[in-house]
């Protein structure tokens, strides 16, 4: 078995990848997934697991420096080390290698190499620094044949083979093989978008030897680090009274809160274990003699719950200028309809209508003082988070 | 929606802006003044408080930061806001790491990271700080073909220009005149809104912008004075087809 050594991923995997199973690190484009591979590499080489490295954008050289970059260094791992420099070649470039593919445009060129290197170093981790370039290069149906090649000489050699891939628009059919044909996982490495990309997940979407988890983690690179799971800023915001201090702590697995005489009087913070997710959760206070605080309190803030109590629609102005002075106009939205017990709650369809809110703002009915609904909604946000990939 | 002013002083006359989302091929012949164009359009964005990005394909970024200097364009103040993607640095072998502004990529050919980088760039200015107008400026996609081939070129693009669109921002992607057949430059035209077409005739300058008004502008005679376009208003009646 071998671990990919990406958190949390492992366990999903029920441990790591089977002798001569492949992995995909199906990346959206503009989300750091590369280091996925390098980082899976590392992580054996630390075990001392053997390693061959396919580059195909970089010179061995830049390999080495982008490794130092993250903290790893690939000097005290020689021995076990081999790098199958399928880039020198394309620009003229002299090289070192001991496997050297002549033609990279060729995918004939790569398997024989790659064999070479394989056949001599059996029983180990290959891990492709970029599929996707290879494809550029050598075409789509060409490098297709090349996987099915791979995965023949990789049970031959007991190997597991983790290819990073960018999922460029390529054919409906190249991407549908990739996803459903040719790995034995796939795990998909995203990106959360609104008008920019502003946060990265990765998911397993597909394993054929264990159950597949209906699990995401987000992440970033950290440098020196690498891929770090990330915990997201969730800001939960609303008039004065309307519950958001006990929203938060029905929602939180632990919580405090700065309060004087039972009113928020600087923030709330909540912490979320849900379903593999970690997630750390703000409270904004309510009276408008705080908000010169609040934007500082939005910031950098990846999804936002409204709480407004339904028995009171003169708040309801007040909870829109509160997403505008929290600066979190615009990122993932759920509104909490809080106090749905109450006599005079008004229903979400109506309450929707009083805000003249848009139809794809979600408006979930809660109880925060007995948790009802706060679950359903913190799976709601996280689904507007995901929706934007 | 956000609206851009190019900066080029005439030009504006009749392209006051350009609306946000807009993506523009900016093609000329060598030595015709390209790239003085396409950093004037940048630092006119960043001299408005907004972000630039800019990909440079054939000069370092230390390289690009000096000509903003050595042409007395001060990009002290503008710093924050500016973010290159230096994919010739490590090309050549120079061992240098990233810094505040300058992110590296392993060479032209690896578009994976050129993409990272700018998106990087974007979730920096846009999230952190706050900046809601960006211009992206790829200089050049001449250079990207000549690595990677026109199909893996056309599908960066059609993912960038469809980043442009949806951050409202504004892209500029430059292309050597000569270097590539008309059915090159058209395939890439298809993901584009607008083009600043260059030509050079009797030794002069000129400047035109098509799909940014309702019909193409007459062609602009210009001159080139450090980091100066200077538009003459001269008007030269266009070769026929």
């Amino acid at each position: 078995m071998i671990e990919t050594g990406i958190p949390k991923l492992d366990e999903y995997l029920d441990g790591g990848i089977p002798t001569g199973k492949s992995l995909v690190y199906l990346i959206h484009p503009g989300v750091e997934g590369d280091v996925f591979g390098m980082q899976s590499l590392y992580h054996n080489l630390e075990k001392g697991v053997k390693g061959i490295y396919v580059t195909s954008t970089a010179s061995p050289h830049a390999i080495r420096d982008r490794f130092e970059e993250l903290g790893w260094d690939l000097n005290s791992h020689r021995d076990h080390l081999i790098i199958v420099d399928a880039y020198s070649a394309l620009i003229g470039q002299d090289s070192e290698e001991r496997y050297l593919v002549e033609d990279p445009e060729d995918t004939a060129s790569i398997l024989k190499t790659v064999e070479k290197a394989l056949e001599e170093n059996p029983r180990g981790l290959l891990v492709c620094e970029s599929l996707s370039n290879i494809m550029d290069l050598a075409g789509e149906e060409d490098t297709l044949q090349l996987l099915q090649d791979f995965h023949k000489v990789l049970v031959l050699y007991d190997t597991v083979s983790i290819c990073n891939f960018t999922a460029w628009p390529y054919s409906d059919e190249t991407i549908r093989r990739i996803k459903d044909e040719l790995f034995n996982a796939v795990v998909k490495v995203g990106g959360i978008a609104e008008r920019v990309i502003f946060g990265q997940y990765y998911g397993v979407s597909k394993v054929d030897w264990t159950q597949t988890k209906d699990a995401t983690m987000l992440f970033r690179v950290i440098k020196p680090g690498g891929v770090k799971a990330f915990i997201p800023k969730i800001l939960v915001t609303g008039p004065y009274h309307a519950g958001k201090s006990t929203f938060i702590h029905s929602i939180s697995t632990r919580a405090v809160s700065v309060n004087r005489l039972g009113t928020t009087i600087a923030l709330d913070h909540g912490h979320i274990e849900h379903r593999g997710i970690s997630a750390d959760i703000f409270g904004t206070p309510g009276q408008e003699r705080f908000d010169p605080i609040l934007k500082l309190l939005g910031g950098e803030a990846l999804g936002v719950f409204l709480v407004v109590d339904s028995t009171q629609p003169t708040s309801f102005p007040r909870a829109k200028t509160m997403l505008e002075l929290t600066k979190t106009f615009g990122l993932p939205t759920v509104v909490i309809a809080n106090k749905q017990d109450l006599s005079g709650a008004m229903k979400p369809d109506d309450l929707r209508d009083r805000m003249k809110l848009p139809r794809d703002i979600p408006i979930l009915p809660a109880v925060a003082t007995s948790k009802t609904g706060v679950t359903d909604a913190f799976e709601m946000l996280l689904k507007r988070i995901m929706e934007g990939l | 929606m956000s609206d851009y002013k190019l900066g080029i002083p005439g030009l504006e006359e009749v392209v006051p802006v350009v609306k946000g989302g807009t993506n523009i091929m900016l093609i000329g012949p060598p030595m015709s003044g390209k790239e003085v164009i396409a950093n004037n359009i940048l630092y006119s964005g960043l001299a408005q408080g907004e972000s630039g990005i800019l990909v440079t394909t054939s000069m370092s970024g230390e390289d690009a930061l000096k000509w903003f200097k050595d042409n007395g364009l001060d990009l002290e103040p503008h710093k924050p806001r500016l973010g290159i993607v230096d994919c010739m640095s490590q090309t050549i072998g120079l061992a240098i790491g990233d810094t505040e502004n300058i992110k590296r990529v392993s060479s032209p050919v690896n578009l994976t990271g050129i993409s990272v980088g700018i998106t990087n760039f974007f979730e920096d200015f846009w999230m952190k700080k706050q900046v809601r107008k960006a211009r992206l400026c790829v200089y050049s996609l001449s250079t990207m073909l000549m690595y990677s081939n026109l199909q893996t070129v056309f599908r960066f693009l059609h993912v960038f220009t469809g980043r442009i669109k949806t951050a409202d921002a504004l892209g500029i992607y430059v292309v050597e005149q000569g270097m590539h057949d008309d059915a090159t430059i058209n395939t890439l035209k298809q993901l584009l809104d607008g083009v600043l077409e260059v030509k050079v005739e009797n030794d002069s300058c000129f400047l035109r912008a098509m799909g940014m008004s309702q019909k193409p502008t007459k062609w602009y005679e210009y001159e080139v004075e450090g980091s100066k376009i200077n538009i003459k208003y001269s008007y030269v009646r266009p070769a026929p087809p």
